[in-house]
């Protein structure tokens, strides 16, 4: 089942009343919907509510996606519209003239480009998740290290992954995952409970 | 589990493996949080030096507040459509294989007929020397014109039609 298909399967539980399954397409994509819309909205706490709504408009919106095309880039999508309609109402411009469509905005990688207006507060925080991703990233044994680069950076399969590293699928796999829990380990004291959890 | 649900982020698991670990992400909180631990990771190695805060909890409580959602499966349809063009496309493609075969059999016979009366002059042959001869004009045969048969068995039988 490839990552696109989980996607699907999500959409089809959400369809049949699980909510739980669509908070778990907000989990995965609730980051990268922030960063798109952040590039049309400047204040950070409307991007957050511009995000929320857009995210409510997709779930509002389930019955009449047909998986024809991407479950990202239909919400990308959504992003958008609920961005330049956010705007619209404020009567504002958008922060620039080009026209993206929800395919350019899924390939849109370069962090550097992107205007991310924070608080202090969210800043601070958000420098030190990163720290502890990259300081954690390092201090793996080359291994671990090595297949989950070539898993997240590289966006290689497992079977490349393996064909790469000489070793079995299914040890890819279990390196993978010993690299996510390790860093996950050292994340865990600062991101807090589920109750307080912003991270 | 947590090793089922890092495969399941990559989409690398086998379709009744991934069903089972979305019914335990869906029974134990624990499960989601690393699901949610797992992809700021994710979103932190493959994107940001900067990255947003975690929006789900505000999306949870929204969607307490929606109506469940119950829509017809809407993918079935969607498979059923495909499958009636398949079914559509392969008809069609029996009807043109069928009407091409047709076509060549049609064609092909007074081609043959034309090309015999003009290349298969000498009939007063001897008989001993039937085989020669054919071996001989073999490639002025008009089998040659007919895809896939035996040069000899098509010019066999012009010869019997001119006797």
């Amino acid at each position: 089942m490839s990552e696109r298909e989980v996607d699907q399967q999500l959409v089809d539980r959400a369809q049949r009343g699980d909510k739980h399954a669509f908070e778990l397409l907000v989990a995965k994509y609730q980051r990268r919907l922030l960063r798109l819309i952040s590039r049309f909205v400047r204040d950070s706490v409307e991007v957050e509510d511009v995000t929320q709504e857009a995210f409510i408009k997709a779930y509002r919106a389930l019955p009449t996606f047909r998986g024809e095309s991407a479950f990202y880039t239909w919400l990308y999508r959504i992003g958008i519209n609920t961005a330049k309609n956010h705007l619209q109402a404020l009567k504002r411009r958008t922060p620039t003239t080009t026209i993206f469509d929800a395919e350019e905005s899924e390939g849109f990688e370069d962090a550097g480009l992107l205007h991310e207006v924070s608080t202090p507060e969210n800043e601070l925080m958000s420098k030190q998740v990163v720290n502890v991703v990259n300081s954690s990233l390092q201090e793996l044994p080359d291994d671990l290290r090595t297949a989950l680069t070539l898993r997240e950076i590289e966006e290689l399969s497992y079977e490349e992954i393996a064909a790469a590293m000489n070793c079995p699928v299914g040890t890819v796999r279990s390196r993978i995952f010993r690299a996510r829990e390790a860093i996950a380990t050292n994340l865990r004291p600062l991101l807090g409970t589920s109750k307080d959890k912003r991270w | 589990m947590k090793q089922e649900i890092s495969a399941l982020m990559d989409g690398e698991l086998f379709d009744d493996d991934a069903e089972e670990t979305l019914d335990e992400l869906k029974r134990n909180p624990d499960k989601h949080e690393e699901w949610q631990t797992y992809h700021l990771i994710s979103d932190v190695l493959r994107q940001s030096e900067n990255v947003h805060a975690n929006i789900s909890i505000n999306i949870h409580e929204r969607l307490q507040a929606e109506p469940t959602i119950l829509s017809p499966r809407t993918r079935a349809s969607h498979n059923a459509r495909w499958f009636a063009l398949s079914a559509a496309a392969s008809v069609m493609a029996l009807t043109l294989v069928a009407w091409l075969s047709v076509q060549v059999g049609t064609e092909t016979a007074p081609q043959i007929a034309m090309q015999q009366s003009n290349t298969v002059r000498p009939a007063n042959l001897p008989a001993n020397g039937l085989d020669d001869y054919l071996m001989a004009h073999q490639e002025l045969s008009p089998s040659l014109n007919v895809h896939g048969m035996p040069t000899y068995v098509s010019t066999v039988a012009s010869q019997q039609e001119d006797q």
